[in-house]
């Protein structure tokens, strides 16, 4: 049985947890469309971890700091209102990566660690990487848990939520620094490529199986989790890369939700009485 | 006339009408935008005022004023007798609806759940809502004459039910004052009709003082009691009928005005048109 070796058990572990944050990060995502944040963070990193790498800091905390500032500046140059926030994060997200790649070159840092980085090395994780997993992962899921309600209010309608006296600002700028570590932590797991799958295929499929976010909730916990158990074991059994291995399998979940959507069904049946009514 | 104070509307005021808004030579900026210099009028407690005026006039930015979200950068406000920075706390007393709520059509929550976001302030962070909430937003519900709709998505409201859900969850609060920026936009001409006479009965019945900001006349001249004309500075505040009936209507449009002759009640001879 994999799960008798150790580093397997922290591989399940830490993808437990990082599972759990990233599905719930992922309903917001999908509702208050931080899809592209998400990735434009997440491609960010690698300017963090070539930071590290090129500086002899562990590339993590590099990262960390590096996502947090990045996830400000979309925050701040969006809400300015000046640039769209697509633009801001075009911008940011080519200009770190473009860092990162002058940095590792200076640093003569093309080796293992960096593809570890990039694709992922959960089968790689100490004790010390998994505990740092769950501090982030008890930040973040306080942070959701207290505010929920507001992000809520917030995601649906802004306006409303400034206008009942919400500290909206504070709330959204916490959700993006919250996205940013939870991003450096599922590197781990999946590596800075591929980690955008982890926050938009849980909260998408979800979407596609309830129409009230109690439901999409519990989905996409579901879905995130249920997915990352079978990704690991399914790359431990026939040896190919965790990362991909979970985002397939979270691929192949969300297409089949896609055929089971009562909500597509719903749209057919009114297509369907439209058409009846027109003709 | 005296101003009101929250305390007013838990004990007798002994039958006497006070002010609930009043604000006096405002002028505001966004960014370094002038967009309202000098407007002053008051708004007496159970007063439907509309407030009219073409696109830009800077309505927006007055209920955002009223709200104490834009900071005058001259003159005077207060609603209830507080300054901005006192309603802060206060702010479950005024319901707001805004512009166009630009929701997605899919966003998983039901029209329930959509006013319990109204009661947000209420239920205070990290708390469940309490059976007071419940009974509530089930009573706003019922007001605005959606029950039995509670648990359908809101995406799957048509426009005129979708704006009565902004309604009812800006009066499931302890609402006083409801300011309400362009709620019709987008309807057609019996959704308008509808929502405004469903406006004007719950106004009567929960005594509210409203202020209601449109760039269409016509609706409002049926059911404001007064009409305030902006475009930058104030042009004119009076009754429907006499603000209608005046040049200084299209002095503050620039453009000649097709309103419906007739609609607006009867104007009352002797009082003149303030400004």
């Amino acid at each position: 049985m994999m799960f008798a070796y150790g580093f397997a058990q922290r591989a399940l572990i830490a993808g437990t947890i990082i599972a759990v944050v990233c599905s719930l990060i992922s309903f917001f995502v999908v509702v208050r469309r931080l899809a592209f944040a998400g990735m434009g963070i997440s491609h960010a990193a690698f300017g963090g971890v070539a930071l590290g790498l090129a500086a002899g800091i562990d590339p993590l905390l590099s990262a960390g700091g590096f996502c947090v500032l990045i996830a400000l500046g979309i925050g701040w140059f969006s809400r300015k209102g000046k640039i769209h926030e697509d633009t801001v994060i075009g911008i940011l997200f080519a200009s770190a990566m473009a860092l990162g790649v002058v940095l590792v070159r200076l640093a003569n840092a093309y080796n293992l660690d960096l593809m570890s980085y990039l694709f992922g090395s959960i089968l790689a994780m100490k004790w010390l990487d998994v505990m740092i997993v769950g501090i982030v992962a008890i930040l973040a899921l306080s942070f959701i848990t207290i505010f929920f309600k507001e992000l809520l209010f917030l995601s649906f309608d802004e306006e409303t939520a400034t206008a009942s006296g919400l500290p909206v600002k504070f709330i959204y700028y916490g959700l993006l620094i919250v996205m940013a570590l939870t991003i450096v932590v599922a590197i781990k797991l999946v590596g800075i490529v591929l980690v955008s799958a982890l926050l938009v295929i849980p909260g998408a499929t979800a979407s596609q199986l309830s129409s009230n976010y109690r439901g999409v909730l519990a989905w996409s916990l579901t879905t995130g989790v249920a997915s990352v158990f079978a990704g690991l074991y399914l790359s431990f059994h026939f040896d190919v890369a965790s990362g991909a291995a979970i985002v397939l399998v979270l691929f192949a979940v969300f297409l089949i939700s896609m055929a089971l959507s009562p909500r597509r069904r719903y749209m057919k049946r009114k297509l369907h009485q439209h058409v009846l009514r027109g003709s | 006339m005296r101003e009101c104070r929250v305390k007013d509307y838990f004990e007798s005021s002994g039958g006497k009408k006070c002010q609930v808004i009043i604000l006096e030579d405002v002028s505001a900026s966004l960014g370094s935008n002038r967009v309202l210099e000098g407007i002053t009028f008051s708004l007496d407690e159970g007063t439907f005022l509309g407030v009219i005026g073409p696109n830009g006039a800077g309505k927006t930015t007055l209920l955002r004023v009223i709200l104490g979200l834009v900071k005058p950068d001259r003159g005077m406000v207060r609603v209830m007798g507080m300054s901005p920075v006192e309603l802060k706390h206060e702010l479950h007393h005024i319901g707001y609806v805004p512009q166009q709520v630009l929701f997605d059509p899919l966003f998983p929550v039901s029209v329930y759940d959509v006013v319990m976001m109204g009661r947000t302030c209420c239920i205070g962070t990290f708390r469940f809502p309490r059976k007071a909430d419940r009974t509530a937003v089930l009573e706003s519900i019922r007001a605005v004459g959606l029950s039995g709709l509670e648990k359908r998505p809101i995406g799957q409201l048509s426009g005129g039910q979708q704006k009565r859900v902004f309604l009812a969850r800006a009066l499931c609060l302890e609402t006083r004052i409801l300011l309400l920026d362009e709620p019709t936009s987008g309807l057609d001409i019996e959704g308008q009709e509808n929502f405004l006479e469903l406006l004007s009965d719950l106004k009567k019945e929960l005594s509210l003082s409203v202020v209601f900001v449109s760039h269409d006349v016509n609706v409002l001249a049926r059911y404001a009691d007064e009409i305030v004309c902006i475009n930058r500075t104030m042009h004119l505040h009076g009754r429907p009928l006499e603000v209608l009936g005046s040049d200084r209507l299209k002095e503050a449009y620039r453009c000649e005005f097709d309103f419906l002759a007739g609609v607006g009640g009867e104007a009352r001879p002797g009082e003149e048109t303030r400004e």
